[in-house]
């Protein structure tokens, strides 16, 4: 049991920075997505928040981005290796074209983990560490503190752009 | 003292994510910001549907139920500003 | 389909349990249209794993997909109704 303690959290932090690194790769703290995300960057900053990482926030929670495609990855890998986590990124890729994403930030992330948490899987992790490790990593985000991850996901998107 | 499978542990976390961010998502008094935490609560259910029945069509309702949620929190928020949805 | 295999035990139940509760009684008790849908979609959340674990897959595949529409369309009867 230790062992798998140690095991999602390093799974976490792994998880954390693959979906960060490739929303921000994809431009999701760029103002004019889906008026949804809109919405809830305008709450953010309004109480406190930053508004780009604001609008990460939003995109996240209003179309599958990176961290979806992630998660839906580790629960293909889980389940049936490989070809699980690409018929993960396929279901991605069908909900990115039913919410008129404009990106492609999902289905990449989803082809990303499959082959990254694949690879982990051959060195003593199992893919369910990885599935309880994104659930984390979406936590600091998205369910702690609003204000701090908008400031937090705003410097980084500084330091991209 | 059995031991306690990978498995387990993983879906004892998400349950417990799931229930936290359930209780955030109902005692946050601002609908917009409730979405977030609506968000963790839809990630913490679908990594357990995997966990709890590791069949191949368990992606499948996992995906359908994520891109479900997705779809719902996207019409909760543009349509609580008033506006249309993102397709004018 | 894959009905008898019994992964819940006693706590992954009160877990997802405790979200049908408190589900259903935001829903009941808040007065705000998108906060009772929001506290809806809760509920849902803590009903699919149920069904998930009976092994009936085919049935939660399609709550999961039938929910959100039914509760697009409530929006849009709600949104008709308080411009």
């Amino acid at each position: 049991m230790p062992g798998d303690v140690e095991s999602i959290l390093i799974a976490a932090i792994i998880s954390w920075i693959l979906f960060v690194s490739i929303d921000l790769l994809f431009g999701l703290p760029k103002a004019g997505g889906v008026s949804g995300a809109r919405e809830i960057a305008g709450e953010i900053e309004r109480e406190g928040g930053s508004l780009h990482g604001g609008y990460m926030m939003g995109n996240i929670v209003c179309s599958p981005d990176a961290s979806a495609g992630t998660l839906l990855a580790a629960c293909g890998v889980y389940i049936a290796g490989i070809s699980g986590g690409l018929a993960a990124a396929v279901l991605v890729y069908v909900g990115n074209r039913i919410c008129y994403d404009r990106g492609y930030a999902g289905t990449t992330g989803a082809l990303a983990a499959t082959f990254l948490i694949y690879a982990f899987t051959t060195i003593g992790f199992s893919a369910a560490h990885f599935i309880a490790g994104m659930v984390i990593a979406i936590l600091t985000i998205q369910g702690i503190s609003h204000t701090h991850a908008s400031r937090l996901l705003s410097r980084l998107w500084g330091w991209r752009s | 003292m059995e031991v306690i499978t990978t498995q387990e542990i993983a879906i004892l976390v998400c349950a417990a994510i799931g229930v936290i961010s359930a209780v955030r998502v109902i005692a946050e008094r601002n609908t917009m910001k409730k979405l977030p935490f609506l968000n963790v609560l839809s990630f913490a259910i679908a990594g357990s549907l995997a966990l709890l029945l590791p069949d191949p069509l368990t992606i499948l309702a996992a995906a359908a139920y994520f891109v479900g949620t997705t779809l719902e929190s996207n019409a909760i928020a543009s349509s609580y500003a008033g506006g249309p949805k993102n397709d004018e | 389909m894959l009905e008898g295999r019994r992964t819940m035990n006693e706590l992954l139940l009160g877990a997802f349990g405790a979200l049908l509760v408190l589900g259903a009684g935001a829903t009941i008790l808040e007065h705000d249209p998108y906060k009772k849908i929001i506290s809806l979609s809760v509920l849902i959340g803590g009903a699919i794993p149920f069904i998930v674990d009976r092994g009936l897959i085919d049935v939660a595949t399609a709550v999961a997909l039938i929910a959100p529409l039914s509760t697009i369309f409530i929006l849009m009867a709600v949104r008709r109704a308080a411009p």
